[in-house]
């Protein structure tokens, strides 16, 4: 251990003195790894990419796909001296990580092309479009790529909850997110303290303990210390607004809904003790659409990309691999390497012929794929922000085939702006993809109406997305049930021969950009022991 | 934004509304609702995408495997165990296996709970978020 400097003689040294020691004697990675070894849960193999070091031994790595996974492997292993080549059908890199703005077209299976017509400057992430901060992997390329990044707002309680199938006063109309949080745990705090005073749940609770516990409830319903009683508080808002003078001087705090009210309205499906591990917050999205970050890639990779390559057939036997592919131009043509790694979505891979073994085949079918819509909506003011003063977040809602409407986190008060005016998954946004690209922003726009009135008079163009009628992939992200990852997940997850395949979904961070790269990242680092070892 | 336009929503907001007026029979609507967007209103799908249903022999087969798939999913389609209840289940089944000259036994409530409780198919409330 280093020096206690500034440790009294015969004083225990703070935990929190030795990590600054650490970090002021060999930086913040030093500390990190104490960290690690003392059990904090810094794991650095999901934080920066495996070291691959002894070089690459004249061997070629063909990559099919140059989405997050596939851009990753080639930029470690260009890295590691490999030579790589990439094809992609896209003339883009990328992948699923897209951003629509101005000019930006796209084709679905059904025949719908559209053409992104949002003002110069607005754009939707028809993709993924925030990165949690426990995503290390995704942070560190953008680290590496110095890419921009701002603030994603994940959670407003200003922003609106709207139910329809609750019943009550509050059901189906716009209710601010903070308001029934107040309510619903003022309220069950206030039920506790009144048992707690009862002496109902003595048995629970020391003398001692409940002493706390009632202070506890006290604050966290922000209850009257006199009755116990929920009356409301400031922070769910105000009729009239404190201000000036003695109008409006203190103003009016708004009434509190009645619990039954508020039970009934279902609105409380929005509160959790805490947020899922994957929504939360710090958030961040990068400066401008998250396609910057495949940018970055790009930016920094040799020319090894084949863009408008589609794969038509992977061979491979005991001395290399082949894979066949229609470029641009309907001409086939074949390039040869010595291993493989394939991160073409397994809905899409199914359906092109492989050489390998039959297990390897049949477990790429043991695996759904969610069907995924977006929809960007221009609008031409920033009415939630100047009507509703809603900044960013989500209105959650029970509307089919809306799921999520969410507010940008980026342009405040710059005039126009483009909202998510749908987020929904599975049946019913199969259902809504069956509609032709105008009708979905009608759908997108006579829904949303019902939350914001300002929705028609407003609305300017959009841009829809469904992710399973998109050919390249099939759907948004991999769905595993149990018996597929006890069986087909293991499988795939190692080599067949000499194919590796990464992605998303070969990980238990599915649908996240940093399922890609630290999929590609363990795939790498198990082929490059192998290429050492050969 | 144009008068069209205005109408178009004013339509947009009768999508949601209840499929009570519909002549069709119900596993037809059910089928237009949820399925067609990838299998398409004429059963034949997009090849290479999304199977044909019209003269397949797995949707003509034995009812069971027909029922766990649309109920869990499988090979890129999404499950429907939380989406539709037995009976549109049963409807809808029974629609693809008698649609567009196919022709194989009905399906009933009955069986589709049966295979729900085989396959551990419950539905599941929807979360709020996702990726």
């Amino acid at each position: 251990m280093h020096e206690n400097k500034g440790t009294a003689p015969g004083s225990t040294l703070s935990r929190r003195r030795f990590f600054e020691t650490l970090a002021a004697v060999g930086g913040v990675s030093l500390a990190m790894a104490g960290m690690d070894a003392l059990g904090f849960g810094f794991a650095s193999a999901q934080a920066m990419p495996p070291p691959l070091q002894g070089g690459a031994k004249g061997k070629k790595v063909i990559i099919l796909g140059a989405g997050l996974a596939g851009l990753t492997s080639a930029y470690e292993l260009t890295k590691a001296g490999y030579q790589v080549q990439i094809l992609e059908a896209r003339p883009v890199a990328g992948g699923r990580v897209q951003a629509a703005r101005k000019g930006f077209v796209d084709t679905d299976l059904a025949g719908n092309r559209q053409e992104c017509n949002f003002d110069d400057g607005l754009y939707i992430n028809t993709g993924p479009w925030r990165i949690p901060y426990h995503h290390q992997s995704t942070l560190h390329y953008v680290r590496e790529f110095n890419v921009p990044v701002e603030l994603f707002n994940n959670d407003n309680d200003a922003a609106y909850v709207f139910f329809e199938k609750g019943s009550g006063p509050l059901a189906g109309k716009p209710v601010r997110k903070g308001q029934i949080a107040a309510d619903a745990r003022g309220y069950t705090a206030e039920l506790m303290a009144k048992m707690a005073g009862k002496g109902d749940l003595d048995g629970a609770l020391s003398a001692e303990d409940r002493e706390i516990f009632m202070a506890y409830l006290v604050n966290e319903g922000r209850l009257s210390r006199k009755d116990m009683t929920y009356h409301g508080t400031d922070g769910r808002g105000f009729e009239i607004l404190p201000g000036a003078g003695v109008s409006p001087g203190p103003g009016k705090e708004a009434e509190p809904y009645a619990f039954s009210d508020v039970l009934n309205s279902r609105a409380w499906r929005v509160l959790s003790s805490v947020a899922g591990w994957e929504q939360q917050r710090t958030m961040f999205e990068p400066v401008g659409g998250m396609d910057m970050i495949p940018r970055g890639f790009v930016k920094n990779l040799p020319p090894v990309i084949t863009y408008n390559a589609k794969v038509d057939r992977i061979r491979q036997n005991a001395s290399g691999v082949r894979v066949s592919y229609t470029d641009g131009s309907g001409k086939s043509s074949e390039v040869a390497g010595d291993y493989v790694i394939c991160t073409i979505p397994l809905s899409v891979l199914k359906n092109i012929p492989m050489d390998a073994s039959k297990p390897f085949v049949a477990a790429m079918s043991n695996v759904a794929y969610a069907p995924v819509n977006k929809i960007g909506l221009q609008m031409k003011t920033r009415f939630w922000e100047t009507n509703h003063w809603i900044y960013g977040g989500h209105i959650y809602n029970d509307i089919p085939g809306i799921g999520t409407i969410s507010l940008p986190s980026s342009g405040w008060h710059t005039g126009k702006g483009v909202l998510l005016g749908y987020y929904s998954f599975g049946g019913e946004a199969a259902r809504i993809s069956a509609l032709s690209p105008e009708k979905r922003a009608q759908f997108a726009v006579a829904q949303g109406q019902k939350i914001f009135p300002e929705y028609g008079d407003n609305f300017e163009t959009a841009f829809s997305k469904s992710w399973h009628l998109d050919p390249y992939n099939l759907g948004g992200w991999a769905e595993w049930n149990e018996d597929g990852r006890k069986s087909a997940y293991p499988l795939l997850n190692e080599p067949d021969g000499r194919i590796y395949l990464a992605g998303e979904h070969l990980t238990y961070l599915g649908g996240w950009q940093a399922g890609a790269i630290e999929s590609a990242w363990a795939q790498i680092a198990k082929l490059h022991a192998r290429v050492q070892q050969a | 934004m144009t008068k069209a336009f205005l109408t178009g929503v004013a339509l947009g907001a009768l999508l949601l509304a209840p499929a009570a007026a519909s002549a069709a029979p119900p596993g037809e609507t059910i089928f237009a609702d949820n399925c067609a967007a990838c299998h398409q209103a004429s059963g034949k799908g997009v090849p290479g995408a999304f199977p044909a249903l019209a003269g397949n022999k797995f949707v003509l087969g034995a009812p069971a495997p027909v029922i766990s798939t649309i109920l869990n999913g499988r090979g890129g389609m999404p499950a429907f165990k939380s989406e539709l209840t037995d009976l549109q289940l049963a409807q809808v089944t029974s629609y693809i296996r008698s649609g567009w000259g196919n022709k194989a036994a009905v399906v009933t409530p009955a069986q589709v709970i049966g295979v729900r409780n085989s396959t551990q198919a419950m539905a599941e409330q929807r979360g709020l978020q996702a990726h």
